[in-house]
Parts: C-alpha cells; sequence; structure tokens
C-alpha cells in the first residue's frame, strides 16, 4: 500500500464525502430548528401522552419521545431530565428512543445508501414501541 | 433576528464539525480498507458472518454503523455501499441491523449519564437486532435471495 497515494485518496472521499452529507444534512438541521420552535411537536404528542402507560412511563414522557424522533437525543433529554423518571423508565426510554431517534437525518443517509429507507424508518418506529413494551413486562416481573 | 444568527451560527457550526470529523475517518477509512491486516480479518470472519447471513463486504459498514452512528458513520456507510456493490439483500440486513442498533456507545452511555442502567439500554438493542437479521436472513433465503452467500 502506497501511504501517501492512501492519505491523497482519502483526504480526496473526505471532502467530497463531507460536502455531499452537508448538503444532505443542513437543510434538516434547519427544519428541525423549526420544529423546536414550533408547537407542532408539541400537539403530537398530546395524542400520544394516554398511551406513555404501556411503557410504563408518564404522559409528559411522549413530548420527549416525539421530539427524540423528530430532532435527537438531546432535545429529549432536556424534556426527559425535568421529569425525575426513576431508572427503569430513564432505560426504556433510552432503549426506545435508541432505535428511533434522529429520524429524519438518518433516514435521508438510508436513501442515500439505497436502501428501503421508508420501510426501515417506519419499522424503527415499530421496533421501538415493542421493544418498550416488551421489556417494561419484563421489568414488571423482575 | 437574534434566534436567525444563532441558527446561521448553529449551521455552521454543524458544517465544521462534520468536516472535522468525516476527513480524519475517511482517511482511517483507505488506510485500514488497503491494509493486509484488514484483507486478513475478512477472511477470518468469512464464516461467522455466514452465520448471520452476512459476507465480509459488510465488516466496514457494520462496524462504523454500531460504533459512530448512522450520522457521523454515514460518510462511510454511503461509499461502502455504492463502491462495494453489496447485493441488495444484504444492504437491507445490515440497515436492518443498524436501525436497531447503531451509536451503541455513545448514545446508551447518554442516558447511563442521567440514571439509566446500561444493559437494559443496550441488552435488548443487541438481541432485536441479530433475532430481525437471523429471521430475516432466513426468510430471504427461502424465497431465494440475489445470490446470498
Amino acid at each position: 500500500m502506497n501511504i501517501i497515494e492512501t492519505l491523497q485518496d482519502g483526504l480526496r472521499k473526505g471532502f467530497k464525502t463531507s460536502f455531499y452529507l452537508a448538503k444532505i444534512l443542513l437543510p434538516f438541521y434547519f427544519l428541525m430548528e423549526l420544529l423546536k420552535g414550533s408547537a407542532l411537536l408539541s400537539y403530537i404528542s398530546k395524542a400520544f401522552s394516554p398511551l406513555m402507560k404501556y411503557f410504563g412511563l408518564p404522559g409528559e414522557a411522549a413530548l420527549a419521545f416525539v421530539a427524540g424522533s423528530a430532532i435527537n437525543l438531546y432535545a429529549a433529554l432536556a424534556i426527559m431530565i425535568p421529569l425525575n423518571l426513576d431508572w427503569k423508565q430513564i432505560s426504556i426510554m433510552g432503549l426506545m428512543l435508541g432505535i428511533a431517534h434522529n429520524i429524519l437525518v438518518e433516514g435521508a443517509i438510508l436513501k442515500e445508501m439505497g436502501t428501503k429507507y421508508m420501510f426501515l424508518t417506519l419499522a424503527r418506529f415499530v421496533l421501538a414501541v415493542f421493544a418498550g413494551i416488551t421489556v417494561y413486562r419484563i421489568m414488571q416481573v423482575f | 433576528m437574534e434566534r436567525l444568527y444563532e441558527i446561521l451560527l448553529g449551521g455552521f457550526k454543524l458544517c465544521l464539525k462534520m468536516f472535522l470529523i468525516i476527513i480524519p475517518l475517511m482517511v482511517c477509512y483507505e488506510f485500514i480498507n488497503r491494509s493486509n491486516w484488514f484483507k486478513r480479518a475478512e477472511e477470518l470472519l468469512k464464516q461467522p458472518l455466514r452465520l448471520i447471513h452476512l459476507t465480509p463486504k459488510s465488516i466496514i459498514p457494520m462496524v462504523s454503523g454500531i460504533f459512530l452512528g448512522i450520522a457521523y458513520g454515514g460518510g462511510i456507510l454511503i461509499e461502502e455501499a455504492k463502491n462495494k456493490k453489496i447485493n441488495p439483500d444484504e444492504l437491507f440486513l445490515v440497515s436492518l441491523f443498524l436501525s436497531t442498533c447503531h451509536a451503541v456507545l455513545e448514545d446508551t452511555l447518554i442516558f447511563v449519564v442521567v440514571g439509566g442502567k446500561f444493559w437494559w439500554i443496550l441488552g435488548p438493542r443487541i438481541i432485536l437486532a441479530f433475532s430481525l437479521v437471523i429471521l430475516t436472513g432466513f426468510y430471504f433465503r427461502l424465497r431465494g435471495g440475489n445470490n446470498e452467500g
């Protein structure tokens, strides 16, 4: 392996990929900033609040989950921390959000990879819900 | 106006962050891709990977996605998907795995810091990811996938 050549190729790919990803991700960044400032997310989460009990979570956690999915984990944390959840509830949030966060941006990347991104994005929500309910049940047994 | 400035600054910081992370990553990736020990690793992992219906072509995407996550590993993931010509079924399995289980260290630790328990957060994801890939892989085999191993 030629070190100089490898380094040059790596740098070239690095720049090319960075520009490419920046073009894709920047619009989503602005979109997410808009979402943060709008009432859309809290509106959506009102619909989900009653369902939170199936995960052992309070109704307010719905907004954390919606924010985590649409924006990112840090937005979800900001909403979640003041709720003072116990370790079980935090773990379930971590599990569910781990699967279904940053959905918009990661969906865009999955699309660029050439995968069935719509299906996968939907699947992530389904899996997150499934995992959350299952682990909640298991925790209750222990 | 203040807010607009904040958002624009944030956008600029995002671009900067991406360049600073992706460029070194891609350099490392080039070196690893061409190294001899990686070729040997591909040989060694061929059989274990077969058990989960994958080929050595998936090693780099999997490792990048699992440790770096889809957003930061995105550059590598897209590059690999386009260049290595991973067959569609296998690519689907890899993205299915990663969708369920990516950025395992960063995501999990964030929640541990605020009071969660590490293995309750990560464990189910790993189990779920492997189960889905193994089951879906069998389904692909049965229905006659695109040259699957």
